[in-house]
């Protein structure tokens, strides 16, 4: 954890999160799951969120990218409050801005690799001639540019992370919201996912922050942070 | 999302998934297909059916006469008023016909009577009167006045003891006539008992032959009848002053053949209806079925930025596709369909009216891929991100 691109570069929060909070009601009572989370995110940052199981993780990743809404606080994304878009501005923003990256390996299925990389492309509406060299430079970020129109149900589970990897940054996004990408992957996949998170961070001004149970992982960021009972602290 | 983009999205999932498809996409084909043929031959199997019935009754048959009043019976009917009935739409042919109600006629010294009809070259197929054996009288017959006569089964015999008498010679008002063919069939009625001579013969040799008072005219389908009969009379008065003209039309016939076809084509039509609907339920079964299964993919959609109408437009389009795919294949059949039922029955249906059924078909197709479509696309669209992500 001593590389030199894990050090912020620029000063101005990416994310900034106050107060925030989350309950759900479940009709025997109210459930709070996150309780006045405050967090600053920026451009470069490497952050881990740890926690027990259900302690809240993955929920605040959700609302960091707009697939869930906040109870109540604060939260803006390069100065602008997000908390109050509609629906569809919610989803420019993740079109924009946001590349997710999920446990499962989640790829479409009966799709080449192309194809898989190329939906992102289509909803934020990338000239058709433009596309192949996006997926191709996407691609071989993460060293799988041979592999650009192979079946996506013949990768490897390693391989498979890592087009959901190029996947998120086909649409060159400010920050990538991670949800436990090395969950189902041994150690050695595991590290290679790790080793080009690092080098996507350090090309750039993308954030990431992942969401983890793996010590390992939260190692190699920059800032980690635990979330115990809905409230969230900087170790 | 881009119009191309959809669309190659959506029949890239079709092909790729064609498997689940594939029931639905026949169901609706063979709707279609039956649909094209129904209405592009429609016409020309009405044709035939009309032919078949003519068997049991005479409804497409419309005979136009003089009342039998002393004022009225010296008229008759002018060349030019049976071709001006020719020319009406819907009537397929027209015949002059005058008659003898009782012509005198011997055989081997034996004497008899009978009544006979003076008519042209077209009454056989007017009345669709059959030959046993012989050939019918021509229009050079005709030009010729020719002593030839023709004898309806029972009439020869009763003359002759037998029905195979082509070519035997029958006096009639002391002249030989010989017998060029014995008519017989099912729908002969009391033809079976009459002569019949051409026109020209019987109104120049036979002495008592009464004025070509009587038309028959024979309507393309029953649905024309309707149209022809009154027409008639406006018909014959611009072209010859008549006085006390009547059109007689088999309405009970008539009805019950209507009757008949109306239950057929209800059949016919449910049938097509029931199957299309049938498609419809499929699609929406088949859409609701893939919303489910990828419920994952709707919600990475999402995450990925997908706004709630490009997930409605793409599973829309999926259910259009399909459809419109189910639609070609069924013009498909329906041409093939078309082109069998064309050789059966000895039609020429237009290419015209077979392209025009086949984009009605595709139309319907696409209402139909909408109307089954929108519900489950409206589900997918309406889906909540996170409850798709972790939906197993």
């Amino acid at each position: 954890m001593n590389n030199n691109f894990l050090t912020p570069q620029n000063d101005r929060p990416l994310i900034q999160v106050t107060r925030l909070s989350k309950h759900y009601s479940n009709g025997h009572g109210v459930i709070a799951v996150l309780r006045g989370v405050n967090l600053e995110v920026r451009p470069g940052e490497m952050l881990a969120v740890m926690g027990p199981s259900g302690s809240g993780k993955s929920t605040l990743l959700f609302i960091l990218g707009l697939l869930l809404p906040a109870s109540s606080g604060n939260y803006q994304f390069k100065g602008q409050d997000m908390l109050d878009l509609s629906r569809a501005a919610q989803a420019e923003f993740r079109r924009r801005q946001v590349g997710f990256v999920f446990q499962n390996c989640d790829l479409f299925e009966n799709s080449t690799v192309y194809e898989n990389l190329e939906f992102p492309l289509v909803y934020a509406q990338v000239e058709r001639q433009d596309r192949p060299a996006r997926i191709a430079a996407a691609l071989d970020r993460v060293d799988l540019g041979h592999r650009i129109h192979h079946p996506a149900n013949h990768l490897s589970g390693g391989e498979r992370q890592r087009v959901a990897i190029a996947r998120a940054l086909v649409n060159q996004p400010l920050v990538i919201l991670a949800d436990e990408p090395t969950g189902h992957l041994d150690r050695a996949h595991g590290h290679m996912v790790m080793n080009h998170f690092e080098q996507i961070v350090a090309a750039g001004d993308t954030a990431l922050i992942v969401v983890t149970h793996d010590p390992q992982v939260a190692a190699r960021c920059s800032r980690v942070f635990s979330l115990e009972d809905g409230i969230l602290n900087e170790n | 999302m881009r119009i191309g983009d959809l669309l190659r999205v959506s029949i890239r999932q079709l092909v790729r998934h064609r498997r689940r498809y594939w029931g639905v996409i026949l169901a609706i084909a063979i709707g279609t297909a039956g649909f094209i043929t129904i209405i592009t031959m429609g016409r020309d199997l009405k044709k035939n059916f009309n032919r078949d019935l003519e068997l049991l009754g005479k409804a497409t048959l419309v005979k136009v006469y003089f009342e039998k009043r002393p004022s009225f019976e010296h008229q008759w009917f002018h060349s030019s008023s049976l071709d001006a009935l020719r020319h009406l739409p819907g009537v397929s042919e027209a015949s002059l016909v005058a008659q003898h109600p009782w012509v005198p006629a011997s055989w081997q010294g034996q004497d008899y009577h009978f009544a006979m009809l003076g008519v042209d070259e077209s009454f056989w197929k007017v009345n669709g009167l059959p030959s046993q054996k012989g050939k019918k009288f021509t229009l050079q017959d005709m030009k010729d006045r020719k002593r030839v006569v023709i004898l309806g089964t029972e009439l020869a015999r009763t003359i002759f003891g037998r029905v195979n008498v082509v070519g035997e010679q029958l006096a009639i008002q002391q002249e030989l006539y010989t017998v060029t063919a014995v008519l017989n069939g099912a729908g002969l009625g009391d033809y079976a008992h009459f002569a019949f001579m051409p026109l020209t013969t019987a109104e120049d040799r036979i002495q008592g032959t009464s004025p070509a008072n009587r038309i028959y005219l024979r309507c393309r389908t029953w649905e024309d009848v309707d149209k022809v009969a009154p027409l008639i009379p406006g018909t014959i008065q611009d072209v010859q002053p008549v006085q006390g003209l009547k059109v007689e039309v088999l309405w009970d016939q008539l009805q019950r053949v209507k009757a008949i076809a109306w239950w057929v084509e209800l059949f016919i039509y449910s049938s097509i209806g029931a199957t299309l609907i049938l498609g419809g339920l499929g699609i929406w079964t088949v859409m609701m079925a893939a919303v489910r299964s990828r419920t994952r993919e709707i919600g990475l959609k999402k995450a990925m930025g997908a706004e709630d109408r490009a997930i409605m437009a793409q599973f829309l389009a999926e259910a259009v596709c399909l459809s419109v795919a189910a639609s070609l294949l069924g013009s498909a059949l329906g041409f093939v369909s078309v082109e069998i039922t064309s050789a059966l029955i000895h039609s020429h249906p237009g290419q015209g009216l077979f392209l025009m059924c086949a984009l009605l078909g595709l139309m319907v197709a696409v209402g139909l891929g909408v109307a089954a479509g929108i519900y489950p696309s409206l589900q997918a669209s309406r889906m909540e991100v996170v409850t798709a992500i972790r939906y197993e």
